[in-house]
């Protein structure tokens, strides 16, 4: 439920971020305050045109592109940061509990929103077993969440499912408590 | 002739290319008692001319090391041929040596097996070497003990590739068999695991994930790495053919893991086996006519065989609810795998058939990825009896469980095939 009010947050960021990118073609009618880089180019203008020859059009563009990325760089580590609830599997299990249901319904509100997000979702098991019976059976976890959310109305061609098996625990220990936390499907979100 | 020099070159590049890692000192846990009958054999301590500083252990103690490794001999140290104690031990043979520093700075070794009863000579054989590669000749004049006694070859100069954890991250390794002389072969900061090798010894293939996720690489001793099988997202669980070198594998595709037969040189490969399951772990009987996996088929992990074609499925395990990672004896007669029990890995060995199923491990952490040694009277695995995951020896029946390595994460043991001769020059 947090993860819907964190949602609406980063909609508005991103809605944010998309105006800014539509709005670059006119940017006469640029509503929004000019960035530090274009502003001394239009004060300068008329006494120092060697100004301009620094700052060509290439160069803008490059510093642009450098906002965009800074911009795109924070906002997949955001959403990153809101998609860090795992789904949780029982032992030897890839069959999807109603809790983790009930979290896959909000990144599945999440990503048919936001058509940029391309979401790689790794399986991940607890340390017992051997590594290759555990790869298979992250790559049954990865797979079922995906199917779920393919099932639920997201862009399969968006979904990338992989197994890291007993590689990556997220907690070290071998008790239950930590063997529960490792047991997981992880989402990790590129922007496009 | 020209093959096995260009492999050797290899070799000796691949020591040079890598810096040695600091020595491995080793222990020794022995556990239970072996029902293989072992032969006693004498040591004596090679007599020295000039003073010579090892670099490392002396040669008698390599000896008594190997013998007490082999799953063949049972040492009878001496500090001087003393055929009472001999007789006594019932060790009919012993071996000994002489050592002669050179103004070159290299050793000159003479080794010597005799009977002890008549001082017989039996077999000589002499090396010169510098004082590092001493440890390798010593190896290389036990492997001839071996073949003179019992007309078979030895292990002592195999090598063993393992998965060590090297500043955090999971890296390919390769030592000879008793854990001394490590040397790091992949370098990447991912994950690096499940090496096997490659026919011939000529390098590994193993599974690294620096595409974040796991994908097959090839690694040739002298320093070609690439990516192998690129037409699959996900593939692992590698295991090479020992009669063509081809590799059987598994791909992972939507989901379902099925396992794949195809070229390394090449790259084509296609499906092995059209089943409903999820296969891993494959294996090849020693003629390579017959082929181990592991199949959820039954709703968890069990052992099955099939034929080198595809055909003729069978289930081998039906004790317990975890049965993983089989492999066939070199000798073609039993089948070692992993076994989950309440949590707990452990060793057992049955028949080809499934039946006279034998815990080799047992009351000591997990124990797991058992791997044979190409001359089938040994067992590699990796334990954490010792608090963490180490690798360990021991003979097939269970006996002589000896650890060689340490520091930190050891796992995942392959034993390599046998070596064509090393020459001491």
């Amino acid at each position: 439920m947090n993860k819907l009010l964190k949602l609406a947050l980063v909609g508005a960021v991103a809605s944010f971020f998309a105006w800014g990118c539509a709005n670059q073609e006119q940017p006469e009618t640029d509503p929004a305050p000019k960035t530090a880089a274009e502003q001394p180019a239009d004060s300068t203008l008329n006494f120092e045109p060697i100004v301009t020859d620094t700052l060509s059009a290439d160069s803008l563009a490059k510093l642009e592109a450098e906002r965009l990325e800074a911009e795109r760089a924070k906002l997949e580590e955001m959403i990153n940061r809101i998609m860090l609830d795992d789904v949780y599997f029982d032992y030897d299990r890839a069959e999807l509990t109603e809790a983790a249901k009930r979290i896959l319904v909000q990144v599945a509100e999440i990503l048919i929103n936001e058509n940029r997000f391309v979401v790689t979702i790794e399986g991940h098991t607890d340390a017992r077993g051997t590594e290759d019976y555990n790869l298979t059976l992250g790559a049954r976890r990865s797979t079922i969440v995906r199917d779920f959310l393919v099932a639920y109305g997201v862009d399969g061609s968006k979904l990338r499912s992989v197994s890291y098996g007993k590689e990556r625990p997220k907690v070290q220990g071998s008790d239950e408590e930590a063997y529960a936390k490792n047991r997981r499907a992880h989402f990790r979100v590129t922007i496009e | 002739m020209m093959r096995k020099m260009k492999l050797f070159v290899a070799l000796i590049a691949m020591m040079l290319a890598v810096p040695a890692m600091a020595a491995i000192d080793t222990i020794a846990v022995d556990v239970g008692i072996s029902v293989y009958k072992l032969m006693p054999i004498g040591v004596v301590p090679f007599e020295e001319e000039g003073k010579i500083k090892w670099n490392g252990e002396a040669p008698h103690l390599i000896l008594t090391r190997d013998a007490n490794l082999s799953g063949r001999f049972e040492a009878v140290p001496s500090n001087q041929f003393d055929l009472v104690l001999f007789s006594k031990k019932r060790a009919r043979q012993y071996v000994t040596g002489q050592a002669t520093k050179l103004s070159n700075g290299k050793i000159k070794l003479d080794c010597f097996l005799y009977a002890a009863e008549t001082k017989d000579l039996l077999l000589g054989e002499s090396y010169t070497v510098k004082p590092q590669d001493v440890r390798l000749a010593i190896h290389s004049f036990f492997d001839k003990v071996v073949y003179r006694l019992f007309g078979e070859r030895g292990v002592a100069t195999t090598k063993l590739a393992y998965v060590s954890k090297i500043d955090g991250v999971k890296q390919v390794v390769v030592s000879d068999y008793d854990g001394f002389g490590r040397r790091q072969i992949t370098r990447d900061t991912s994950i690096n695991m499940m090496p096997v090798w490659m026919q011939g010894n000529k390098g590994l293939v193993y599974v690294n994930f620096r595409k974040h996720r796991p994908n097959l690489y090839s690694i040739t001793f002298g320093g070609q790495e690439r990516a192998i099988f690129t037409q699959f997202a996900q593939t692992f669980s590698p295991a090479v053919n020992p009669k063509t070198g081809e590799l059987l594998f598994s791909v992972t595709d939507n989901g379902k893991t099925d396992l794949y037969r195809g070229d390394i040189k090449s790259g084509s490969a296609k499906k092995f086996l059209h089943l409903n399951s999820n296969q891993v772990s494959p294996a090849w009987s020693p003629f390579a006519s017959e082929v181990l996996f592991t199949s959820d088929r039954g709703g968890s992990p069990q052992v099955y065989a099939v034929g080198h074609d595809g055909t003729d499925v069978r289930r081998i395990t039906y004790m317990g609810h975890y049965n993983e990672r089989a492999s066939w004896s070199p000798e073609g007669d039993r089948i070692v795998y992993t076994s989950m029990d309440d949590g707990k890995m452990n060793i057992y060995t049955c028949a080809l058939d499934g039946t006279d199923i034998v815990q080799l491990t047992s009351n000591a952490g997990n124990n797991e990825h058992p791997s044979w040694s190409p001359d089938g009277k040994l067992i590699a695995f990796a334990s954490d009896r010792g608090g963490n995951y180490q690798i360990y020896i021991m003979r097939k029946d269970g006996s002589g469980v000896t650890r060689i390595t340490n520091g930190t994460e050891n796992t995942s043991p392959t034993w390599s095939w046998f070596f064509d001769e090393k020459k001491f020059k």
